[in-house]
């Protein structure tokens, strides 16, 4: 039983972070209605990216999103430009070759140039655990889990009060309606997919500070947003958070009480049957 | 002397989220007649239209073609059936030709080898022998509208459905596409019901109009009948006025 | 017309190539494996462009389908020593059962393409993971299928030059298979619904059957492939689920050209070509380097040529033959 219940503690803290990745895939797939295949791997650049931020200037990793949000920002606005947009007006089977050459490309490039040694810091400011009614809660993954969650509450509310938020959502409803109303499309899509890939930022500076990155992380990561977005379905922030918790809890559930293999199974199970069974997702309006 | 009418609709209901965009709608088509459905924009009669052909469902009501419940089937069930329909803004087979779009209409009712046949029927009825071999995407407008006509024929329906297909074409292509139409009833015995908001076609096709308002049947029979119907000149004119 | 016999010279031609091609290479086993291979990708490649060019969904499972046919063929022959060739059959059947699976529920009215293609790909791991797990039929170490040293009914030889002209033989079914859909009911549904679903269902086309059967028959090319596979190893393990070679398998499909025949067997044949060169000559420390080039390809086809390299090919013979009626 405390076994259970500790699993599902972390399992919750995980989802969280789980989430904010997410919320960016969901971003631009609202807006743009393309699932960008290589969002695993933004992260795994994230993650590196807040490796070496933190290494050479010597500042904590959590810190590193101050430096690699833009940068990731700049990152997913060039390859809206050079990439997707070129892409949009063409059958849908070519939008998503796209992003699946994207992703592989990232991946196999970041496997030649780092082979498989994987990289993580020494400690970060967040170490350390405390216990809470014997349950042991640890410390790098409770401060990631609140960060997210008001990263997420901060873009639900730029979604939803700022001129730049209400945009993005108009276009993602009706595009022709909001062209009409003076709503340039085009930056619309880029500022969406500048945004959906400079969240990986926040979530990679975070996961820097309990875990190690190695070129396939993007796997991981990107099987996991694809999951939860798929049991989210879109049009709810609150519902993606859920989700997240969810997956999250499945994933630590499985680890800890059917087999350490399991782990991407039970992700990858969850991710089939809701396809199967409800492709609009649990929350989902569409 | 009661015929059994080749489409009923009875009660038909369409919600998106609280609005009715179509309410409580009850007619019927009857064999070989040409129907006109007319009403203001917004009135519903497009959602009527994917309603009764499958293409959204229905919240409520029922939909019977020769006697058969088609209410919850798709659209290319009720194609089958022997009900066909034009969009109100065309759906082009951009990358298709003339030919290939009509011979995938033709595949309805017909099997591989009679299929060629039923194209070769198709395209000098619809005067497309000389673009037959032409990409969709490069057509006008008028020619445009005859293909998509051209190929809902194909499917040798029973009723035709037709969503303003008068709109954005000149006096010249009006005519040509009232006698095609003429053509079509005449000829390939086919029964019409026509969405239009050019009233120069409703009136000189029409031998019977329904009027639709806010999702709401409000009138019903002859043209002469209708022109003068208070109630339709209140939906139109008090628009107007309103504004 | 004359194209149209022109057409069928040329493929005459290739077949006669293609059938003498041993004949140069068979002293080497390494050339006769390299030349096995390319045909087996354009196999894939070419049953690939049914579901993907034709219904335009982007499969990524022709690791699964292959991996279930190769299992299947590998434990009718280990366990009751049944006859590959009847392992073909079976496992296209039971790759063909798992399409359905997949499809039937994904291709929905109105279910987006983009989760089709991720289901696909999940589909490939789940099955890994599986039949890592499931140690009656696979588990982690390979079972060796048994061992003959030239044996017709278990195809089993120690040349691969048997395995090539299988290997042939499934690519001229797959391409008379390709082009007999083109020109039939199925082709121009399914072209006419990658065009433009909403007015191809209201003229009778019933896209989930039509998908689902585009699948089917794409599944079972797969399938059965995966029996040769298994027999050309001499061993199945869950490997062959493989990611990576389902990703090959659709970029060769988009690169070659969707809506053309031939398209995945051009593509395949210089890709595949390009990937063992590079693997001879930088060998495993370069090893991604072939999936890094593959994807570079895929991004700058899709972006400035999305009809493919055979749509090149195809305007360069049409400049070609217009040049030469001009001097005519």
């Amino acid at each position: 039983m405390r076994a259970l219940v500790q699993n599902v503690l972390n399992g919750t803290m995980m989802g969280c972070i789980y989430a904010l990745i997410t919320l960016g895939l969901s971003i631009i797939f609202g807006v743009m209605n393309i699932v960008n295949f290589a969002h695993g791997d933004f992260v795994m650049i994230a993650m590196y990216f807040s490796f070496w931020v933190g290494s050479w200037w010597k500042i904590d990793t959590v810190a590193t999103p101050l430096v690699t949000f833009p940068l990731l920002f700049v990152f997913g606005l060039l390859t809206y430009y050079l990439v997707i947009d070129r892409t949009l007006r063409q059958k849908y089977v070519t939008q998503i070759a796209v992003t699946v050459g994207l992703m592989t490309l990232l991946r196999s490039v970041a496997q030649l140039i780092w082979k498989a040694q994987p990289r993580a810091i020494p400690y970060s400011l967040i170490r350390g655990n405390f216990v809470i009614a014997g349950y042991t809660i640890m410390l790098s993954r409770f401060v990631s889990a609140l960060v997210s969650i008001a990263a997420i509450l901060i873009i639900y509310l730029f979604l939803t009060r700022t001129w730049q938020g209400r945009a993005i959502r108009a276009a993602s409803d009706d595009l022709d309606a909001a062209s009409l109303m003076g709503i340039n499309y085009k930056w619309t899509y880029a500022l969406a997919f500048g945004l959906g890939s400079a969240l990986t930022a926040v979530a990679g500076g975070l996961l820097m500070s309990f875990q190690q990155v190695d070129p396939t992380m993007g796997l991981r990561f990107g099987l996991l947003s694809f999951c939860i977005l798929a049991l989210a379905g879109l049009g709810s922030t609150l519902g993606l958070l859920i989700s997240g918790v969810i997956v999250g809890i499945a994933e630590s559930l499985a680890m800890g009480f059917w087999d350490p293999r399991a782990q991407s199974l039970v992700v990858y199970l969850i991710f089939v049957l809701v396809l199967w069974l409800r492709p609009r997702g649990l929350f989902g309006r569409k | 002397m009661l015929v059994e009418p080749l489409l009923k609709v009875n009660g038909l209901t369409k919600r998106f989220g609280s609005l009715a965009a179509v309410n409580r709608v009850s007619f019927e088509i009857y064999q070989g007649e040409v129907l006109g459905l007319i009403g203001p924009n917004g009135a519903g009669k497009t959602t009527l239209f994917n309603t009764i052909t499958g293409l959204y469902r229905p919240d409520g009501g029922s939909v019977f073609l020769k006697g058969e419940n088609i209410t919850r089937l798709y659209p290319y069930s009720i194609c089958k059936r022997g009900m066909s329909r034009t969009f109100q803004v065309i759906q082009t087979f951009n990358n298709l030709t003339v030919e290939e779009a009509i011979r995938v209409g033709a595949y309805n009712r017909h099997a591989e080898k009679a299929v060629a046949e039923q194209v070769g029927r198709i395209i000098p009825f619809f005067d497309l022998e000389k673009i037959r071999k032409k990409k969709c995407e490069e057509l006008g407008l008028a020619l445009l509208k005859r293909v998509e006509i051209a190929r809902a024929v194909a499917t040798q329906p029973d009723l035709l459905l037709l969503d303003e297909a008068g709109a954005g074409l000149n006096a010249a292509e009006m005519s040509e596409l009232m006698e095609m139409l003429g053509r079509l009833r005449r000829e390939k015995k086919i029964t019409l019901c026509v969405v239009e908001h050019v009233m120069k076609m409703v009136m000189g096709l029409c031998e019977r109009i329904i009027v639709l308002d806010y999702g709401e049947l409000i009138a019903s029979g002859k043209p002469e009948e209708i022109s003068s119907n208070q109630k339709v000149i209140e939906a139109y004119l008090g628009k107007r006025a309103a504004r | 017309m004359k194209t149209g016999r022109n057409k069928l010279l040329l493929w005459l031609l290739f077949l006669v190539i293609a059938l003498a091609l041993p004949a140069a290479f068979y002293s080497s086993q390494y050339n006769m494996m390299l030349l096995t291979t390319v045909v087996m990708y354009g196999v894939l490649a070419t049953a690939w462009n049914i579901i993907g060019g034709m219904a335009g969904q982007f499969d990524l499972a022709a690791g699964g389908y292959l991996g279930l046919g190769a299992f299947t063929a590998g434990t009718l022959l280990i366990r009751w020593d049944i006859s590959p060739w009847l392992g073909m059959l079976a496992g296209g059947l039971v790759a063909t059962g798992f399409a359905v699976l997949v499809g039937y529920p994904l291709f929905r009215f109105k279910v987006r393409e983009v989760w089709y293609a991720l289901s696909s790909a999940a589909l490939v791991s789940v099955l890994r993971v599986v039949f890592l797990i499931w140690e009656q039929v696979g588990g982690p170490t390979e079972r060796y299928l048994p061992f003959h040293k030239w044996s017709l009914y278990h195809l089993r030889f120690s040349s691969y030059i048997p395995f090539y002209y299988l290997m042939l033989l499934m690519l001229i079914l797959a391409l008379l298979i390709n082009h007999r859909i083109r020109n039939t009911r199925l082709g121009y549904y399914l072209v006419a619904l990658g065009d433009n679903e909403d007015a191809a269902e209201v003229l009778g086309v019933d896209a989930r059957a039509s998908k689902l059967k585009a699948l089917m028959i794409y599944a079972s090319i797969a399938g059965a492939v995966g029996a040769i596979y298994a027999c050309l190893y001499g061993y199945i393990h869950p490997n062959f689920f493989s990611s990576s070679l389902s990703l090959e398998v659709s970029i060769l499909g988009i690169v070659g050209g969707m809506g053309i025949t031939y398209g995945p067997l051009l593509a395949a044949i210089i890709l595949v070509s390009a990937r063992e060169f590079l693997r001879a000559n930088f060998g495993g420390q370069l090893e991604g380097l072939y999936l890094a080039i593959y994807a570079v390809v895929l991004i700058l086809i899709a972006l400035f040529r999305p009809q493919g390299i055979a749509s090149i090919l195809r305007e360069v013979c049409a400049r070609v033959t217009s040049r030469k009626e001009k001097d005519d």
